[in-house]
């Protein structure tokens, strides 16, 4: 018998089942798809700006503290403390899988890091490629694009970061240096870049275009599996720092982060079953005893001990809803907290700094992180849930997605395996 | 104040106006038209996509039916490439009247609208998700029409033809000469809203052919024009669920007719007197019926992802009306305003339909030629506008090209299949001061993921665009069709034609004069917030999902709600920031008063 069934290969899922197999859990990953962590930048956001404020988030460790006093439910004050040492396991494991981690220079602080259109994106970590964005450094920046390459626009961030008084320039350099395909996507130039014959090419031409005391940015697709080889051996034979801008999705430091766990799971010998679409599940009293996944049309019963929901809310696939206004968790239909009715949903304005309520739509839990109805009493004994799902915030909104997905991910595997923090 | 003198003044750039340029150049008039908007901004483009073959209006409006199996005929050859030839079913489901079909049938062999009754079991192998339960189908020659499409060429044939064409240009007073008994419209004062300047435009004959917003134009002359502003709601499912237009066979009314257009499949209308044609609100009902009436034609059709809801107002007119639209004349009317108000060199034109307007322009004209006394003839029916050899439009002729001429790298929508190329030469031909006028052009963003990834590769494209024509090193503007704005394959060479460029001076997003509206952070918010808007009235399952993702690429990934610049806008911002969808919450209220966070239980 496994001893957890992780439902979801999201982040959450990925370093919840991490943490219940390091530990010598027998653990599984049942899931649909592989979450949003390869649509997104493959930094570790914690909390960009507190709710309600334009103003972006200075030391995120700290305002997470106000966060919790003031919103006693939110999943950070859930957490009751351990937010920081989930985020030390965190960079420790990023640099066990070779692919570092690391902060602003002032410890504790956000980095201000130069988004796809030239805005300044608050987050808390970083992967090694995207440090020398920071915008708090001095050194003036030279953007470069690929002429052709539709997901990178290196005169639009230039013009917008100079408009914050962050000093930039842009520059081209032509596609067929990397590829010759016609159909390329961000994966498929990162990959191409994994050969050094082609990295010479581009350091070539970068010599040619920088001018010294410039750091150098690029968009995210300095190579995929031999990334940090890539980096270093570009950064050399340039003599420039170089950082990476994310792209949109597919987002390849999301899509490096991903593989690299997924090949850690496999060495502590996790299964993860993909394409595996959860459709039922079968209880007795209060105990959960097996969940039933449908692929490719073959119902499959799986057992464990215990199951940890990490199916990501409304963007994961894990929170649905139709147009009568009803809203439902998906795998074992659990209480949600949601708007009422369907005209409450949204706000007239996209961007409207309060989110749009149905966003903030989620699971409740109690201080274990297991789900509990409307008298706030434990639904199934054996089930826990963490990440995007949870009730009580709006992880995009906030810029918390990442630090919610890890700390919850690891409270949550500790919880369900009675681990020692 | 700068003045332009001409013989004809069009008020109205949608199909009716574009129409009436097109004519009255034709027959070799001077001819101005003036639309405050984009070209199609109005009910035209808002309009369900079908070409009527008159069947829908045989039992109840002969004469309209009678109008519509003409025009039918007509177009289909004159702006053949902007018609798909897709057919229509009359489709009798076990919830409809006995005794209608034979009216009906009976109805269209008078008029001779071709028609023909085929089994069900024929009708469902054409059509697999029709609902099996229907008693009888007749088949008649509807059409899906793109009503961009049209309208542009129509444009380009006017121009071609010595018309000249200016959006963004709104009249704001008409011009009045004369005392009582003795008054004539001798043109408008217009507002240039891209330079924020007026123009005053002196012509012989002014025409109204502001549809819904005709009572206010005329109005400015001292004339009233009571229209009656018919509002309808359309919901787009995300896919081709069909491929023939599916209509009730009963007595029309409400969500009775679903017509594939494109990528997506259509279903409406609602019909409902409104106030204000320009602000329009989708009401939560009527969702709900035009989902509950569509599960009566495919079953299921509720269950199915949806992508947009929109919603355009009928210019339907009668002489002292008080009913409800629905059942007010789909007639075309012609206002001659010197009989009937005393008011010379001024016609309104009212009332019917897409399907019809090339009929509503040569009507108009005709009495306008009676009044500048000159008797040249229409020869609209006989002259086909710019791009008719592509022939039909099929679905997929877009895709044919990109294969062809391996144009994937090159796609900045992936859902439209829209091109870099397309993109860069319909902003510097057409004037285009938003992204939404680029949408009505090449179809930007109207696909399943609603502009979530071609927004920013649109502002940024354009973006480039734009640096490149201020550092002056922009290439000869591409000789460029406008009839083949949709061509992939066309852009990519963007020569085939001499015909001279269409912009003729106007701003656009790309050209460095009017950069307070090329401003890409503009552009993006404006974009993204106009279609939210139409994304607010069915957004729920799949399509609350894909609006997630687009939140997590607009905030987390590129924090495009801080970006610098926050306070500008175009003319079109405050139009998009309305709400569309009633029920919704205000701005910015507090996160906490909109609902309770305590959790609901749920039944198990
Ligand atoms: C819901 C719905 C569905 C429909 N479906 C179909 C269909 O499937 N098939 C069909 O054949 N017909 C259909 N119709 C009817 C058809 O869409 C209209 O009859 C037709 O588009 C009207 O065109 P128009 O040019 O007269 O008006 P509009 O397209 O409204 O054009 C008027 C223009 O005038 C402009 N304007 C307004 N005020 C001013 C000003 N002061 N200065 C300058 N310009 C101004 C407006 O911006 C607008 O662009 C439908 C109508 C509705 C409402």
């Amino acid at each position: 018998m496994l001893d957890l069934i992780v439902i979801g290969a999201g982040l959450t899922g990925l370093i919840a089942a991490h943490t219940a197999a390091r530990a010598g859990k027998q653990v599984k990953i049942v899931t649909k798809g592989l979450g949003a962590t390869h649509w997104h930048a493959g930094s570790i956001d914690v909390l960009g700006y507190y709710p309600n404020s334009a103003t972006p988030v200075q030391r995120p460790l700290e305002t997470v503290r106000d966060l919790t006093r003031a919103r006693p439910q939110h999943p950070y004050a859930i957490l009751d403390g351990t937010l920081s040492d989930a985020l030390k396991n965190f960079v420790a494991l990023a640099q066990e899988l070779g692919l570092p981690y690391a902060g602003a220079a002032n410890d504790g602080d956000n980095l201000w890091l130069p988004s796809p259109v030239g805005a300044a994106r608050p987050t808390f970590l970083a992967p090694r490629a995207q440090l020398a964005g920071d915008l708090r450094r001095p050194e003036p920046m030279l953007i470069v694009g690929l002429r052709g390459m539709r997901d990178f626009y290196p005169e639009l961030i230039a013009e917008n970061l100079n408009k914050q008084g962050h000093r930039a320039r842009a520059a081209f350099l032509p596609l067929d240096l990397i590829t010759e395909r016609h159909d390329s996507n961000t994966v498929h130039l990162a990959s191409a870049l994994d050969d050094p014959a082609r990295r010479m090419k581009l350091a070539a031409e970068l010599k040619k275009i920088f001018q010294p005391g410039e750091r150098i940015g690029l968009p995210a697709i300095l190579g995929l599996d031999a990334h940090a080889v890539a980096l270093d051996d570009l950064q050399a034979q340039v003599g420039a720092p170089i950082f990476e801008i994310p792209t949109l999705p597919p987002s390849v430091p999301g899509v490096r982060l991903t593989n690299a766990l997924r090949h850690r799971l496999r060495q502590l010998g996790v299964r993860v079953e993909i394409n595996a679409d959860v459709i039922g599940f079968h209880a007795e009293k209060d105990r959960v005893l097996w969940i039933e996944s449908d692929a490719s049309g073959r119902p499959l019963k799986h057992r464990a001990e215990k199951f940890l929901l990490a199916t990501g809310g409304i963007l994961g696939g894990g929170i649905n809803s139709d147009h009568t206004g009803k809203v439902w968790e998906v795998v074992f239909n659990l209480p949600l907290t949601t708007p009422h009715d369907r005209g409450e949903w949204f706000r007239a304005r996209f961007f409207d700094p309060a989110g749009h309520p149905i966003f903030r739509a989620g699971v409740p839990v109690n201080r274990e992180f297991q789900p509990v109805d409307a008298n706030g009493g434990r639904v199934y004994e054996n089930i826990w849930a963490a990440g995007n799902i949870l009730a009580h915030t709006d992880p995009i909104l906030e810029r918390s997605l990442e630090g919610i997905a890890i700390a919850t991910g690891m409270a949550t595997a500790r919880s369900a395996c009675n681990l020692k923090p | 104040m700068k003045r332009i003198e001409t013989e004809i003044l069009v008020i109205g750039g949608g199909a009716t106006g574009t129409g009436i340029a097109w004519d009255a150049a034709l027959r070799g008039f001077r001819v101005l038209l003036v639309e405050k908007r984009d070209l199609t901004h109005g009910t035209t483009g808002r309009y369900h996509g079908l070409l009527h073959s008159g069947g829908r209006y045989v039992v109840k409006d002969p004469h309209s039916a009678a109008e519509c199996i003409a025009e039918n005929r007509i177009l289909r050859k004159t702006h053949m490439h902007c018609i798909e030839d897709t057919g229509g079913f009359f489709v009798v489901t076990p919830e409809d009247d006995n005794e209608y079909p034979d009216q009906f049938y009976a109805a269209c062999a008078r008029l001779e609208i071709p028609c023909e009754e085929i089994s069900v079991a024929a009708a469902l192998k054409r059509e697999p998700l029709m609902n099996p339960e229907a008693r009888r189908v007749f088949v008649v020659p509807d059409g899906a029409a793109d009503s961009f499409q049209a309208t542009h060429s129509t444009a380009q044939a006017a121009r071609q033809a010595g018309a000249q064409i200016l959006n963004y240009h709104e009249v704001v007073q008409l011009l009045v000469e004369g005392g009582e008994g003795d008054r004539r419209v001798v043109g408008a004062r217009v507002r240039d809203v891209a330079r924020g300047e007026d123009v005053e435009i002196r012509a012989r004959m002014t025409i109204n052919a502001a549809g819904a917003w005709s009572g206010v134009v005329a109005k400015t002359a001292g004339v009233r024009v009571d229209v009656i502003p018919g509002k309808g709601t359309m919901l787009a499912v995300n896919h081709r669920i069909i491929n023939t237009v599916l209509n009730r066979c009963k007595m029309p009314d409400d969500g009775d007719i679903i017509v594939p257009i494109h990528t997506v499949s259509v279903l409406g209308t609602t019909d409902e007197r409104v106030e204000d044609p320009e602000h329009l609100t989708i009401e939560p009902w009527e969702v709900e019926l035009l989902l509950r009436e569509g599960e009566k034609l495919i079953p299921g059709v509720s269950r199915t992802r949806f992508v947009r809801a929109w919603a355009g107002v009928r210019p339907l007119y009668q002489e002292h009306y008080n009913g409800a639209s629905r059942d007010a004349t789909r007639d075309l009317t012609l206002l001659d305003h010197k009989t009937r108000d005393g008011v010379a060199g001024f016609l309104t034109i009212l009332g019917g339909k897409w399907t019809t307007f090339r009929l509503m322009a040569q009507v108009t004209m005709d009495k306008a030629c009676e009044y500048l006394g000159t008797c040249k003839s229409c020869v609209t029916a006989q002259t086909v506008v710019p791009g008719v050899e592509q022939g039909h439009y099929w679905l997929g002729h877009r895709l044919r090209e990109v294969e062809e001429h391996h144009l994937q790298s090159e796609l900045v929508c992936e859902c439209e299949l829209v091109t870099r190329a397309m993109l860069e030469n319909a902003a510097r031909n057409n004037p285009t001061l938003t992204l939404d006028d680029l949408r009505r052009d090449v179809r930007l963003g109207m696909g399943p993921c609603q502009g979530g990834f071609c927004t920013y590769r649109a502002a940024g494209i354009l973006h480039q665009v734009k640096s490149q024509n201020e550092k002056g090193k922009s290439e000869e503007p591409a000789r460029w069709e406008v009839a083949y704005m949709q061509s992939p394959a066309h852009n990519q060479r963007s020569a085939i034609s001499d015909q001279p460029s269409a912009v003729g001076g106007q701003p656009s997003a790309v050209s460095g004069q009017q950069s307070q509206f090329a401003n890409p952070n503009l552009l993006l918010r404006d974009f993204l917030q106009e279609r939210w808007k139409g994304l607010l009235p069915i957004l729920w399952g799949r399509q609350l999902k894909q609006e997630r993702l687009d939140e997590l690429i607009y905030l987390a990934l590129m924090n495009a709600d801080h970006l610098p610049d926050e306070n500008a806008t175009s003319p079109m911002s405050e139009f998009y920031a309305r709400i569309a969808f009633s029920g919704q919450l205000s701005a910015n209220s507090d996160q906490h008063s909109a609902f309770s966070e305590e959790p609901i239980s749920r039944e198990r």
